[in-house]
């Protein structure tokens, strides 16, 4: 007997479709499935308002094309993406944050980290930062009820990751970070960025995050404009760490700053908290120990 | 170089074979259907399930008229005319089968009388004609087994034989107490014949409900039905006078008949159509194998019905039917189940669907079963009805209905809800809820959900 419940119409549609209704139910993480879920499921994502006719050009005409075809992971995800920008209105605020203790502890940390077998990574101290930061500004670990009529505000603090793999964009979560120390952390991250990697985060690993944190680090750039993942309220970017020259009031001193790139929902968040917040953040970065304080 | 040439052509006129045949007309294919048979509807229409039905309506009329002092109408001693009700058996059975006729003739589908056999991966031979086609499809079904060692007797028949009702033996044996020994058993003994039954399993109906088959067994003894159960034939002698059958296990000895039946199961008629010759391999019992859109190993070439194997049913032929046809036409279909209903046509009627409590314990999966007694339905007893029992086995964690069984009258158009429920995916929530007519038998299934859910007021 089939795990997933789906009535014989239903079934017959998805065979139609080519559509694995087991796989669509892990997805959607549920155990029935509905007539309207392959219709929406399976459609591409919706085009936003307006008209986008004019996207629909010839390509060929222009040149040699080959085409791939969407998958539905990323049919869904840009689905997903549509909706949050075209219905959140969304500031992203610059700040950039000092690390040079971060380094310093890190290079430190070296040979301990070793010998556990952990890679002492900058994100692992971001994400411990981020969750003190949250601790201290409750409104931005909050989700909006969809009427809009209530803040729902968390007393809990998981940070998701938005991990890069081959099939699109995941996001697993790390629960409780506020009260795990930075070995835990890291060594988690490590084992849901690789675990997503090959597609292996199961449902309950995902969704329920205080906020999300999108490090680009490792790849470049100077800033970025995340978009929030709702229904949190606002997601960190963060790019690569550089070495800038700091006027100290005698002299250039050379520093690590790390780019921080707040987006955060304004219907919740005006521009002056945001700036706190990230100043905030920016002053754990700077010193790691007021993180553990 | 072939004679003829068929773009779709099927093997058998069963309930799997015709129904494919117009299936793949309808969706504009240019149909042959090939059948031995001068008449078209197989096994099932011509000697099978149809007329079996007709003679267990006239088995009916005759209890219930023997019945009918309970309710103080008299008939008078009851007298059967066996050319009448054979007639009349034969005249439903020539309906069907040239209503049947005149379905083909309007979907312009080709009819051929003959015995069909491949020469090659697409092509055939029917009695001597040389056949090529594009796709095919074999549905030529199944045969009773005949028991090894028995002697060759008029006096022994098969199912087919049976329902030719040439006498009503004095004494009559039926070997199999299955679901076609115990319907044969259900005709004769109200005809009334002396009937035993002997079944080699532990219970008659095997594989069903065993709570449910106790209710049958014990309606069918109050009939005058001997059964033998957890016993083997061992010898069989056909003297002069009459059969001697003997046996040993639940009951040992020696049961002399006038006539025996023997229903101990159907073989798959796979040889008949010489697969091997297109490269379509049989097994060891004559089945052909097919995945759930039909499809046997050779590209273009379908098999369906009982030639598939267990459960050898008509209703899973024809909708086998319809996915072969719908495949054929490049449609995404298949027979996308587990849930083929089985029904025994007794008095009372025993049907079932989806797990059972037995296979439910025996394969470990988690359940509870719902059950309401059918001595409480006030439309059971002011209809006369027996003893009867709706039972339900339900997932105890999402309270899905897993599987049903019904013993009782009317059990196999009962049973209709159910697969309907299991196929929805419903639970007993679901089933009490939806309000059924009072008073019916189909209120039984309402409160054995109602009873597992402490809702239930009529207990």
């Amino acid at each position: 007997m089939n795990d997933v419940i789906a009535p014989p119409s239903v079934r017959a549609l998805a065979r139609e479709k080519g559509i694995d209704l087991q796989h669509l139910a892990e997805r959607l993480g549920r155990s029935s499935i509905t007539r309207e879920d392959l219709v929406s499921g399976s459609s591409p994502a919706k085009a936003p308002a307006g008209d986008t006719s004019y996207w629909d050009v010839e390509h060929a005409a222009y040149g040699p094309v080959s085409e791939e075809p969407t998958s539905r992971f990323a049919q869904v995800a840009s689905a997903n993406l549509s909706a949050a920008n075209t219905l959140i209105p969304q500031v992203t605020h610059h700040d950039r944050a000092e690390v040079s203790a971060i380094e310093a502890l890190r290079a430190e940390l070296k040979p301990e980290a070793q010998a556990r077998g952990i890679k002492l990574t900058a994100l692992a101290f971001q994400v411990k930062a981020l969750a003190r930061a949250l601790r201290e500004f409750p409104r931005f670990n909050a989700s909006l009820s969809v009427d809009g009529q209530m803040l729902i505000l968390k007393d809990y603090v998981h940070i998701g990751i938005a991990v890069d793999t081959p099939h699109g964009l995941m996001v697993p979560v790390v629960r409780n970070v506020d009260r795990k120390g930075l070995w835990q952390i890291a060594s988690e991250i490590a084992d849901l960025a690789a675990r997503a990697g090959q597609r292996k985060v199961g449902p309950d690993e995902m969704g329920g995050a205080s906020m999300t944190i999108t490090n680009l680090g490792g790849i470049g750039g100077s800033a970025f404009t995340p978009i929030v993942n709702p229904p949190e309220v606002a997601i960190l970017g963060i790019t690569r760490t550089e070495i800038v020259p700091q006027w100290d009031g005698a002299a250039f001193q050379p520093v690590s700053m790390v780019p921080l790139d707040l987006s955060y929902d304004h219907r919740v968040i005006n521009g002056a908290e945001a700036a706190r917040f990230t100043s905030y953040l920016a002053g754990l970065l700077a010193d790691p120990r007021r993180i553990m304080v | 170089m072939a004679d003829n040439h068929a773009d779709f052509i099927v093997l058998g006129a069963g309930p799997g074979g015709y129904a494919c045949a117009f299936r793949a007309a309808d969706l504009g294919h240019k149909v042959v259907l090939v059948d031995p048979r001068a008449t078209l509807g197989g096994v099932c229409l011509n000697e099978g399930c149809i007329p079996s039905k007709a003679l267990l309506h006239a088995a009916e009329i005759i209890r219930e008229a023997r019945h009918g002092n309970d309710w103080g109408i008299s008939t008078g001693n009851i007298s059967v005319d066996l050319d009448t009700l054979r007639a009349r058996k034969d005249g439903i059975v020539a309906q069907l089968t040239d209503g049947l006729r005149g379905l083909a003739k309007r979907r312009k589908v080709q009819t051929v009388r003959g015995s069909a056999r491949f020469t090659g991966t697409n092509t055939l031979d029917i009695d001597g004609t040389a056949w090529s086609f594009d796709q095919a499809v074999i549905a030529v079904g199944s045969a009773p087994v005949r028991l090894p060692g028995w002697p060759d007797d008029p006096r022994i028949w098969d199912s087919t034989d049976a329902l030719d009702l040439r006498e009503v033996p004095k004494r009559l044996a039926i070997v199999g107490g299955g679901i076609i020994g115990l319907e044969m058993a259900t005709v004769y003994a109200a005809l009334g014949a002396q009937v035993t039954v002997i079944e080699f399993m532990d219970q008659i109906a095997p594989g069903a409900d065993a709570e449910a088959v106790a209710i049958l067994r014990t309606a069918l003894e109050a009939e005058g039905i001997a059964i033998h159960t957890g016993t083997k034939v061992t010898n069989v002698k056909a003297a002069k006078s009459e059969l001697k059958l003997m046996c040993e296990g639940g009951f040992a000895g020696e049961i002399k008949a006038d006539a025996a039946i023997q229903a101990v199961g159907r073989r798959a008629n796979g040889h008949l159509v010489d697969p091997h010759a297109a490269g379509i391999d049989l097994d060891e019992r004559g089945v052909i194998h097919v995945d759930e859109t039909c499809r046997t190993s050779v590209e273009g070439i379908f098999a369906i019905g009982d030639v598939t194997g267990n459960p050898m049913l008509a209703h899973r032929a024809t909708h086998q039917g319809h996915v072969a046809a719908e495949v054929a036409s490049g449609h995404a279909a298949a027979l996308d189940t587990d849930l083929i209903p089985s029904v025994a046509y007794t008095s009372p009627e025993l049907a079932w669907v989806g797990l059972t409590q037995n296979q439910a314990k025996e394969r470990g999966v988690a359940h509870k079963v719902a059950s309401f007694p059918w001595a409480a339905s006030g439309r059971n007893l002011s209809s006369g009805g027996g003893d009867g029992l709706t039972k339900l086995v339900y997932c105890p964690e999402t309270s899905r209905v897993l599987g049903a069984t019904i013993v009782g009258r009317n059990a196999g158009e009962l049973l209709a809800e159910c697969i309907l429920a299991i196929e929805m995916g419903a639970t007993l929530e679901d089933i009490a809820l939806t309000v059924h007519a009072h008073p019916t038998l189909s209120e039984t299934v309402a409160f054995s959900a109602e009873r597992a859910l402490g809702t239930l007021t009529d207990l």
